[in-house]
Protein backbone atom coordinates (compact mmCIF):
# COMPACT_ATOMS: atom_id res chain seq x y z
CA UNK A 1 0.00 0.00 0.00
CA UNK A 2 2.85 1.99 1.01
CA UNK A 3 4.61 1.46 -1.95
CA UNK A 4 1.84 2.71 -4.10
CA UNK A 5 1.37 5.57 -2.75
CA UNK A 6 4.86 6.51 -3.22
CA UNK A 7 4.75 5.68 -6.85
CA UNK A 8 1.67 7.72 -7.16
CA UNK A 9 3.24 10.44 -5.67
CA UNK A 10 6.56 9.91 -7.67
CA UNK A 11 4.06 10.21 -10.97
CA UNK A 12 1.94 13.13 -9.88
CA UNK A 13 5.38 14.83 -9.11
CA UNK A 14 6.47 13.82 -13.08
CA UNK A 15 3.50 14.98 -14.50
CA UNK A 16 3.60 18.40 -12.39
CA UNK A 17 7.18 19.08 -13.40
CA UNK A 18 6.25 18.39 -17.21
CA UNK A 19 3.50 20.70 -17.37
CA UNK A 20 5.89 23.67 -15.74
CA UNK A 21 8.22 23.09 -17.79
CA UNK A 22 11.42 25.40 -17.12
CA UNK A 23 13.82 26.35 -19.81
CA UNK A 24 16.86 28.28 -20.08
CA UNK A 25 18.16 30.56 -22.69
CA UNK A 26 19.77 29.64 -25.87
CA UNK A 27 22.17 32.63 -26.39
CA UNK A 28 23.03 31.32 -29.81
CA UNK A 29 19.23 31.45 -30.90
CA UNK A 30 18.15 34.64 -28.97
CA UNK A 31 17.98 38.08 -30.18
CA UNK A 32 17.40 41.33 -28.62
CA UNK A 33 17.23 44.00 -31.66
CA UNK A 34 15.58 47.37 -31.83
CA UNK A 35 15.02 50.08 -34.22
CA UNK A 36 14.58 53.91 -34.10
CA UNK A 37 14.33 56.57 -36.54
CA UNK A 38 17.32 58.26 -37.23
CA UNK A 39 16.93 62.46 -38.09
CA UNK A 40 13.89 61.72 -39.73
CA UNK A 41 15.63 60.15 -42.55
CA UNK A 42 15.37 56.32 -42.24
CA UNK A 43 15.20 53.63 -39.66
CA UNK A 44 18.77 52.57 -37.97
CA UNK A 45 18.90 49.06 -36.57
CA UNK A 46 20.90 47.35 -33.82
CA UNK A 47 21.10 44.46 -31.52
CA UNK A 48 23.07 43.09 -28.30
CA UNK A 49 25.37 39.79 -29.08
CA UNK A 50 24.85 39.04 -25.06
CA UNK A 51 21.93 37.87 -23.59
CA UNK A 52 20.70 34.83 -21.40
CA UNK A 53 17.90 33.97 -19.49
CA UNK A 54 14.91 31.60 -18.33
CA UNK A 55 11.40 30.76 -20.21
CA UNK A 56 8.46 28.94 -17.98
CA UNK A 57 5.91 27.85 -20.29
CA UNK A 58 2.63 25.63 -19.47
CA UNK A 59 -0.31 25.84 -22.06
CA UNK A 60 -2.56 23.69 -20.05
CA UNK A 61 -2.69 25.62 -17.16
CA UNK A 62 -2.23 28.57 -19.15
CA UNK A 63 0.61 29.87 -17.21
CA UNK A 64 4.06 31.70 -18.70
CA UNK A 65 6.91 33.69 -17.38
CA UNK A 66 10.15 34.89 -19.29
CA UNK A 67 13.08 36.66 -17.74
CA UNK A 68 16.01 37.91 -20.10
CA UNK A 69 19.11 39.98 -19.38
CA UNK A 70 20.94 41.62 -21.34
CA UNK A 71 24.67 42.55 -21.18
CA UNK A 72 24.04 46.44 -22.25
CA UNK A 73 27.98 46.87 -23.41
CA UNK A 74 27.05 43.98 -26.49
CA UNK A 75 24.99 46.66 -27.83
CA UNK A 76 25.82 46.24 -31.89
CA UNK A 77 24.90 48.72 -34.70
CA UNK A 78 27.54 47.57 -36.66
CA UNK A 79 29.70 50.76 -36.27
CA UNK A 80 32.15 50.64 -33.62
CA UNK A 81 32.14 54.20 -32.82
CA UNK A 82 28.77 54.98 -32.49
CA UNK A 83 28.40 51.90 -30.23
CA UNK A 84 31.02 53.36 -28.19
CA UNK A 85 28.80 56.54 -28.08
CA UNK A 86 26.03 54.30 -26.86
CA UNK A 87 27.49 52.72 -24.24
CA UNK A 88 28.13 55.89 -22.70
CA UNK A 89 26.61 58.21 -20.41
CA UNK A 90 24.68 60.14 -23.23
CA UNK A 91 22.74 56.95 -24.11
CA UNK A 92 22.64 53.69 -22.00
CA UNK A 93 25.49 54.55 -19.75
CA UNK A 94 26.68 50.84 -19.71
CA UNK A 95 29.77 51.02 -17.46
CA UNK A 96 27.47 51.83 -14.56
CA UNK A 97 24.22 50.16 -15.53
CA UNK A 98 25.71 46.97 -17.14
CA UNK A 99 22.76 44.44 -17.33
CA UNK A 100 19.37 45.34 -19.16
CA UNK A 101 16.51 42.81 -17.82
CA UNK A 102 13.06 42.00 -18.89
CA UNK A 103 11.16 40.12 -16.16
CA UNK A 104 7.75 39.13 -17.07
CA UNK A 105 4.45 39.56 -14.68
CA UNK A 106 1.69 39.08 -16.62
CA UNK A 107 0.75 36.52 -19.88
CA UNK A 108 -1.55 37.16 -22.44
CA UNK A 109 -3.17 33.91 -23.89
CA UNK A 110 -5.38 33.40 -27.15
CA UNK A 111 -6.48 29.75 -26.95
CA UNK A 112 -3.63 27.68 -25.96
CA UNK A 113 -1.47 30.08 -27.57
CA UNK A 114 0.76 32.85 -25.56
CA UNK A 115 -0.07 36.30 -27.35
CA UNK A 116 1.40 38.60 -24.77
CA UNK A 117 3.66 38.72 -22.27
CA UNK A 118 3.94 42.34 -20.16
CA UNK A 119 6.37 42.30 -18.03
CA UNK A 120 9.12 45.17 -16.32
CA UNK A 121 11.74 46.27 -18.68
CA UNK A 122 14.40 47.73 -16.50
CA UNK A 123 17.42 50.23 -18.64
CA UNK A 124 19.67 52.77 -16.53
CA UNK A 125 17.88 51.52 -13.34
CA UNK A 126 14.42 52.43 -14.31
CA UNK A 127 11.69 49.78 -14.57
CA UNK A 128 8.64 50.37 -16.56
CA UNK A 129 6.08 48.07 -17.39
CA UNK A 130 6.19 47.13 -21.10
CA UNK A 131 3.89 44.84 -23.27
CA UNK A 132 5.32 42.42 -25.90
CA UNK A 133 3.29 40.89 -28.71
CA UNK A 134 4.06 37.40 -29.17
CA UNK A 135 3.56 36.65 -32.72
CA UNK A 136 4.98 33.22 -32.64
CA UNK A 137 5.48 30.37 -30.21
CA UNK A 138 6.21 26.78 -30.64
CA UNK A 139 7.69 24.08 -28.68
CA UNK A 140 8.73 20.56 -29.60
CA UNK A 141 11.86 18.17 -30.05
CA UNK A 142 14.66 19.89 -31.71
CA UNK A 143 15.32 17.91 -34.93
CA UNK A 144 19.17 17.49 -34.25
CA UNK A 145 20.03 17.16 -30.69
CA UNK A 146 16.37 15.71 -29.73
CA UNK A 147 15.93 18.46 -26.34
CA UNK A 148 12.58 19.79 -25.51
CA UNK A 149 12.97 23.23 -26.70
CA UNK A 150 10.77 26.66 -27.04
CA UNK A 151 10.68 29.47 -29.26
CA UNK A 152 8.85 32.93 -29.97
CA UNK A 153 9.12 35.68 -31.51
CA UNK A 154 7.79 39.15 -29.83
CA UNK A 155 7.41 42.80 -30.67
CA UNK A 156 6.93 45.58 -28.39
CA UNK A 157 7.95 49.67 -28.34
CA UNK A 158 9.35 51.78 -26.24
CA UNK A 159 9.54 55.57 -25.02
CA UNK A 160 13.42 56.19 -24.07
CA UNK A 161 12.69 59.10 -22.45
CA UNK A 162 10.65 57.19 -19.68
CA UNK A 163 14.11 55.64 -19.07
CA UNK A 164 16.10 58.80 -18.78
CA UNK A 165 17.95 58.34 -22.29
CA UNK A 166 17.09 61.79 -23.68
CA UNK A 167 20.33 62.55 -25.73
CA UNK A 168 19.58 63.63 -29.12
CA UNK A 169 15.64 64.25 -28.75
CA UNK A 170 13.96 64.86 -30.87
CA UNK A 171 15.95 64.61 -33.85
CA UNK A 172 16.91 61.08 -33.11
CA UNK A 173 13.56 59.31 -32.65
CA UNK A 174 11.65 58.97 -29.15
CA UNK A 175 10.17 55.34 -29.70
CA UNK A 176 12.43 52.08 -30.04
CA UNK A 177 11.09 49.20 -31.66
CA UNK A 178 11.85 45.94 -29.73
CA UNK A 179 12.24 42.74 -31.53
CA UNK A 180 12.78 39.31 -29.37
CA UNK A 181 13.50 36.08 -31.40
CA UNK A 182 14.02 33.66 -28.47
CA UNK A 183 15.05 29.96 -28.40
CA UNK A 184 15.18 28.15 -25.18
CA UNK A 185 15.91 24.53 -24.01
CA UNK A 186 14.31 22.58 -21.78
CA UNK A 187 15.99 22.13 -18.14
CA UNK B 1 13.69 81.04 -28.53
CA UNK B 2 13.09 77.17 -27.35
CA UNK B 3 15.48 76.02 -30.51
CA UNK B 4 17.51 78.49 -29.77
CA UNK B 5 17.47 76.98 -25.77
CA UNK B 6 17.86 73.50 -27.57
CA UNK B 7 21.01 73.86 -29.06
CA UNK B 8 24.38 72.72 -26.99
CA UNK B 9 26.17 75.68 -27.91
CA UNK B 10 23.89 77.74 -26.01
CA UNK B 11 23.09 75.59 -23.22
CA UNK B 12 26.88 75.02 -22.74
CA UNK B 13 28.20 78.18 -24.02
CA UNK B 14 26.32 81.24 -24.69
CA UNK B 15 24.17 81.19 -21.69
CA UNK B 16 26.59 80.27 -19.16
CA UNK B 17 29.03 83.10 -20.24
CA UNK B 18 26.42 85.68 -20.18
CA UNK B 19 24.76 84.51 -16.63
CA UNK B 20 28.22 84.61 -15.26
CA UNK B 21 29.60 87.84 -16.76
CA UNK B 22 26.22 89.75 -15.92
CA UNK B 23 26.44 88.37 -12.45
CA UNK B 24 29.44 88.94 -11.88
CA UNK B 25 29.42 92.47 -12.48
CA UNK B 26 26.39 92.77 -10.01
CA UNK B 27 27.79 91.18 -7.38
CA UNK B 28 31.50 91.92 -6.82
CA UNK B 29 30.39 94.76 -4.68
CA UNK B 30 27.97 93.05 -2.01
CA UNK B 31 30.50 89.20 -1.86
CA UNK B 32 34.51 88.52 -1.99
CA UNK B 33 32.61 85.41 -3.73
CA UNK B 34 30.99 87.27 -6.44
CA UNK B 35 32.79 85.17 -8.81
CA UNK B 36 31.21 81.90 -7.29
CA UNK B 37 27.78 82.82 -7.17
CA UNK B 38 27.64 83.60 -10.80
CA UNK B 39 29.02 80.67 -11.83
CA UNK B 40 27.09 78.81 -9.48
CA UNK B 41 23.77 80.74 -11.32
CA UNK B 42 25.20 79.97 -14.85
CA UNK B 43 25.74 76.72 -13.89
CA UNK B 44 22.39 76.03 -12.41
CA UNK B 45 20.56 77.47 -15.83
CA UNK B 46 22.82 75.15 -17.79
CA UNK B 47 22.37 72.13 -15.68
CA UNK B 48 18.39 72.80 -16.10
CA UNK B 49 18.57 73.41 -19.63
CA UNK B 50 21.36 70.13 -20.64
CA UNK B 51 19.91 67.88 -18.13
CA UNK B 52 16.05 69.39 -17.70
CA UNK B 53 16.61 68.97 -13.58
CA UNK B 54 15.26 65.77 -13.65
CA UNK B 55 16.97 63.48 -10.66
CA UNK B 56 16.03 60.11 -11.38
CA UNK B 57 17.41 57.67 -12.46
CA UNK B 58 20.18 59.49 -9.94
CA UNK B 59 22.97 58.64 -12.65
CA UNK B 60 26.83 59.54 -12.18
CA UNK B 61 26.44 62.48 -14.21
CA UNK B 62 23.27 63.54 -12.82
CA UNK B 63 25.54 63.47 -9.04
CA UNK B 64 28.16 64.86 -10.40
CA UNK B 65 26.00 68.05 -11.55
CA UNK B 66 24.80 67.69 -8.26
CA UNK B 67 27.83 67.80 -6.63
CA UNK B 68 29.38 70.63 -8.56
CA UNK B 69 26.43 72.72 -7.10
CA UNK B 70 27.17 71.76 -3.48
CA UNK B 71 31.26 72.76 -3.92
CA UNK B 72 30.05 76.19 -5.46
CA UNK B 73 27.75 76.43 -2.32
CA UNK B 74 30.05 75.69 0.28
CA UNK B 75 32.96 77.67 -2.21
CA UNK B 76 30.47 80.70 -1.85
CA UNK B 77 29.30 80.20 1.77
CA UNK B 78 32.89 78.87 3.79
CA UNK B 79 34.08 82.16 4.18
CA UNK B 80 31.10 83.72 6.07
CA UNK B 81 30.17 80.07 8.16
CA UNK B 82 33.69 78.30 8.83
CA UNK B 83 36.30 80.82 10.29
CA UNK B 84 38.55 78.57 10.75
CA UNK B 85 41.32 78.11 7.65
CA UNK B 86 42.70 75.24 8.63
CA UNK B 87 39.28 73.52 8.91
CA UNK B 88 38.28 75.24 5.66
CA UNK B 89 41.62 73.71 4.26
CA UNK B 90 40.55 70.06 5.47
CA UNK B 91 37.33 69.93 3.92
CA UNK B 92 37.95 70.39 0.55
CA UNK B 93 39.86 67.50 -0.08
CA UNK B 94 37.69 64.97 1.90
CA UNK B 95 35.05 66.20 0.74
CA UNK B 96 36.11 65.80 -3.02
CA UNK B 97 37.14 62.03 -1.86
CA UNK B 98 33.89 61.38 -0.97
CA UNK B 99 32.48 62.90 -4.05
CA UNK B 100 34.42 60.42 -5.84
CA UNK B 101 33.76 57.39 -3.75
CA UNK B 102 29.85 58.49 -4.43
CA UNK B 103 29.82 58.77 -7.92
CA UNK B 104 32.41 55.80 -8.68
CA UNK B 105 32.03 53.77 -5.90
CA UNK B 106 29.40 51.19 -7.34
CA UNK B 107 31.56 50.64 -10.56
CA UNK B 108 34.51 50.16 -8.96
CA UNK B 109 32.99 47.63 -6.43
CA UNK B 110 32.64 45.40 -9.40
CA UNK B 111 36.48 45.60 -10.74
CA UNK B 112 39.12 43.14 -9.79
CA UNK B 113 41.73 44.12 -6.91
CA UNK B 114 44.01 45.78 -9.39
CA UNK B 115 41.31 47.96 -10.68
CA UNK B 116 40.53 49.07 -7.59
CA UNK B 117 44.34 49.82 -6.79
CA UNK B 118 44.67 51.75 -9.91
CA UNK B 119 41.00 53.70 -9.75
CA UNK B 120 42.22 54.52 -5.85
CA UNK B 121 45.86 56.15 -6.53
CA UNK B 122 44.79 57.76 -9.64
CA UNK B 123 41.98 59.55 -8.37
CA UNK B 124 43.22 60.14 -5.01
CA UNK B 125 46.55 61.25 -6.93
CA UNK B 126 44.78 63.22 -9.17
CA UNK B 127 42.83 65.02 -6.18
CA UNK B 128 46.08 65.51 -4.16
CA UNK B 129 47.61 67.22 -7.56
CA UNK B 130 44.99 69.45 -8.31
CA UNK B 131 44.75 70.69 -4.82
CA UNK B 132 48.33 71.72 -4.70
CA UNK B 133 48.87 72.69 -8.07
CA UNK B 134 45.65 75.08 -7.39
CA UNK B 135 46.98 76.45 -4.09
CA UNK B 136 49.87 77.74 -5.89
CA UNK B 137 47.56 79.90 -8.04
CA UNK B 138 44.86 80.25 -5.53
CA UNK B 139 46.05 84.19 -4.09
CA UNK B 140 46.08 85.65 -7.84
CA UNK B 141 42.37 86.02 -9.36
CA UNK B 142 44.00 85.86 -12.96
CA UNK B 143 45.59 83.11 -12.59
CA UNK B 144 43.04 80.84 -10.69
CA UNK B 145 40.32 81.93 -13.20
CA UNK B 146 42.80 81.45 -16.18
CA UNK B 147 43.88 78.10 -14.87
CA UNK B 148 40.01 76.93 -14.17
CA UNK B 149 38.92 78.16 -17.66
CA UNK B 150 41.10 76.56 -19.30
CA UNK B 151 41.46 73.23 -17.52
CA UNK B 152 37.50 73.03 -17.73
CA UNK B 153 37.71 74.02 -21.19
CA UNK B 154 40.29 71.53 -22.10
CA UNK B 155 38.25 68.37 -20.31
CA UNK B 156 34.58 69.51 -22.29
CA UNK B 157 36.31 69.25 -25.36
CA UNK B 158 38.04 66.33 -24.74
CA UNK B 159 35.28 64.26 -23.22
CA UNK B 160 33.22 65.39 -25.75
CA UNK B 161 35.93 63.84 -28.62
CA UNK B 162 35.71 60.98 -26.56
CA UNK B 163 32.01 59.64 -26.56
CA UNK B 164 30.22 62.29 -24.19
CA UNK B 165 28.43 64.75 -24.80
CA UNK B 166 26.83 65.05 -22.15
CA UNK B 167 29.79 64.75 -19.51
CA UNK B 168 31.44 67.48 -22.36
CA UNK B 169 28.72 69.87 -21.96
CA UNK B 170 28.74 69.76 -18.23
CA UNK B 171 32.57 70.53 -18.23
CA UNK B 172 31.88 73.40 -21.00
CA UNK B 173 29.50 75.05 -19.42
CA UNK B 174 31.59 75.13 -16.45
CA UNK B 175 33.97 77.09 -18.73
CA UNK B 176 31.94 79.23 -20.28
CA UNK B 177 30.13 80.54 -16.70
CA UNK B 178 34.07 80.84 -15.26
CA UNK B 179 35.09 82.81 -18.89
CA UNK B 180 32.12 84.75 -18.21
CA UNK B 181 33.47 86.04 -14.53
CA UNK B 182 36.63 86.24 -16.11
CA UNK B 183 35.79 88.83 -18.27
CA UNK B 184 33.98 90.61 -15.94
CA UNK B 185 36.87 90.25 -13.74
CA UNK B 186 39.23 91.76 -16.67
CA UNK B 187 36.54 94.75 -16.93
CA UNK B 188 35.43 95.50 -13.58
CA UNK B 189 38.26 94.29 -11.82
CA UNK B 190 38.37 92.64 -8.26
CA UNK B 191 35.30 91.81 -5.89
CA UNK B 192 35.09 93.48 -2.65
CA UNK B 193 37.03 91.92 0.32
CA UNK B 194 35.25 90.05 3.07
CA UNK B 195 35.07 87.23 5.19
CA UNK B 196 38.17 84.88 4.55
CA UNK B 197 38.71 81.90 2.24
CA UNK B 198 41.48 79.48 2.73
CA UNK B 199 43.18 78.38 -0.71
CA UNK B 200 41.80 74.76 -0.64
CA UNK B 201 38.12 75.87 -0.40
CA UNK B 202 38.77 78.86 -3.35
CA UNK B 203 39.70 76.39 -5.24
CA UNK B 204 36.97 73.89 -4.92
CA UNK B 205 34.48 73.83 -7.22
CA UNK B 206 37.64 73.66 -10.41
CA UNK B 207 39.41 70.91 -8.19
CA UNK B 208 36.05 68.93 -7.33
CA UNK B 209 34.33 69.52 -10.90
CA UNK B 210 37.60 68.65 -13.10
CA UNK B 211 38.23 65.04 -11.13
CA UNK B 212 34.75 64.24 -11.10
CA UNK B 213 34.08 65.17 -15.26
CA UNK B 214 37.73 63.95 -16.05
CA UNK B 215 37.40 60.70 -14.66
CA UNK B 216 33.94 59.80 -15.39
CA UNK B 217 35.12 60.53 -18.81
CA UNK B 218 37.54 57.84 -18.32
CA UNK B 219 35.55 55.44 -16.54
CA UNK B 220 32.00 55.71 -18.11
CA UNK B 221 33.60 57.35 -21.54
CA UNK B 222 36.50 56.73 -23.74
CA UNK B 223 38.91 59.76 -22.46
CA UNK B 224 42.44 57.70 -22.55
CA UNK B 225 43.23 58.26 -18.68
CA UNK B 226 46.51 59.72 -19.36
CA UNK B 227 45.20 62.60 -21.13
CA UNK B 228 44.25 63.61 -17.80
CA UNK B 229 48.00 64.03 -16.75
CA UNK B 230 48.90 67.37 -19.71
CA UNK B 231 45.51 68.31 -18.51
CA UNK B 232 45.68 68.14 -14.87
CA UNK B 233 49.30 70.68 -15.79
CA UNK B 234 47.48 72.82 -16.40
CA UNK B 235 47.34 75.03 -13.19
CA UNK B 236 50.41 74.58 -12.40
CA UNK B 237 51.59 75.69 -16.51
CA UNK B 238 49.57 78.76 -15.14
CA UNK B 239 51.62 79.05 -12.32
CA UNK B 240 55.22 79.50 -13.62
CA UNK B 241 54.17 82.72 -15.69
CA UNK B 242 54.41 85.34 -13.25
CA UNK B 243 51.71 87.75 -13.87
CA UNK B 244 52.44 91.12 -11.65
CA UNK B 245 51.33 93.74 -14.79
CA UNK B 246 49.20 96.68 -14.03
CA UNK B 247 47.52 95.89 -16.61
CA UNK B 248 44.68 93.07 -15.89
CA UNK B 249 43.96 92.33 -19.12
CA UNK B 250 47.35 91.44 -20.02
CA UNK B 251 47.58 89.25 -16.96
CA UNK B 252 44.17 87.66 -17.41
CA UNK B 253 46.06 86.84 -21.27
CA UNK B 254 49.65 85.64 -19.70
CA UNK B 255 47.31 83.38 -16.99
CA UNK B 256 45.25 82.10 -19.83
CA UNK B 257 47.47 81.41 -22.42
CA UNK B 258 49.43 78.15 -21.15
CA UNK B 259 46.26 76.65 -20.37
CA UNK B 260 44.31 76.87 -23.46
CA UNK B 261 47.49 75.84 -25.82
CA UNK B 262 47.46 72.59 -23.62
CA UNK B 263 43.54 71.81 -23.57
CA UNK B 264 43.41 72.90 -27.10
CA UNK B 265 46.48 70.58 -27.51
CA UNK B 266 44.84 67.15 -25.36
CA UNK B 267 41.04 68.13 -27.37
CA UNK B 268 42.95 68.50 -30.79
CA UNK B 269 44.68 65.21 -30.21
CA UNK B 270 41.79 63.20 -28.69
CA UNK B 271 39.65 63.95 -30.80
CA UNK B 272 42.59 62.93 -34.15
CA UNK B 273 42.97 59.49 -31.91
CA UNK B 274 39.12 59.14 -31.20
CA UNK B 275 37.73 59.78 -34.29
CA UNK B 276 35.93 57.53 -36.51
CA UNK B 277 37.81 56.88 -40.11
CA UNK B 278 34.26 56.71 -41.73
CA UNK B 279 31.89 59.40 -42.64
CA UNK B 280 30.12 60.35 -39.31
CA UNK B 281 27.24 58.35 -37.81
Amino acid sequence: MKKTILLASIAALSVNTLQAANYTVDPGHTYVSFAINHLGFSTMRGKFDKQSGSLSYDPAAKSASVTIEIDAASIDTGHDKRDEHLRSPDFINAVEHPTITFKSTKAGWSGDKLSSVTGNLTIMGVSKPVTLKVDSINCGEHPFNKKQVCGFDATGSIKRSDYGVNYGLPAIGEVLDLQIELEAFKD
Amino acid sequence: MDQLLDRPEFQSAVIPFVVALLLYSGLRKLTATAWVWAIFAAFLVSAGLINGFILTPLTGTRKIILLILGALILAGLAPYLIRQLKLQSAVAPVLTILALIWVFGKVVARLDLTGIALFLIGGVGLVIWLLWAFDRIAGSDAQLHGAGFSLMLGIGLSATAAASALLGQIALSLAAASGGAFLAWVLQGKAVNSGKASASIATLPYVLSAALIGIAAVIFARLPWYALIPLAAIPLATSLIPVKFESRFLNALLSSLPGLVIALGVAFWVWQTSSSSSSGY
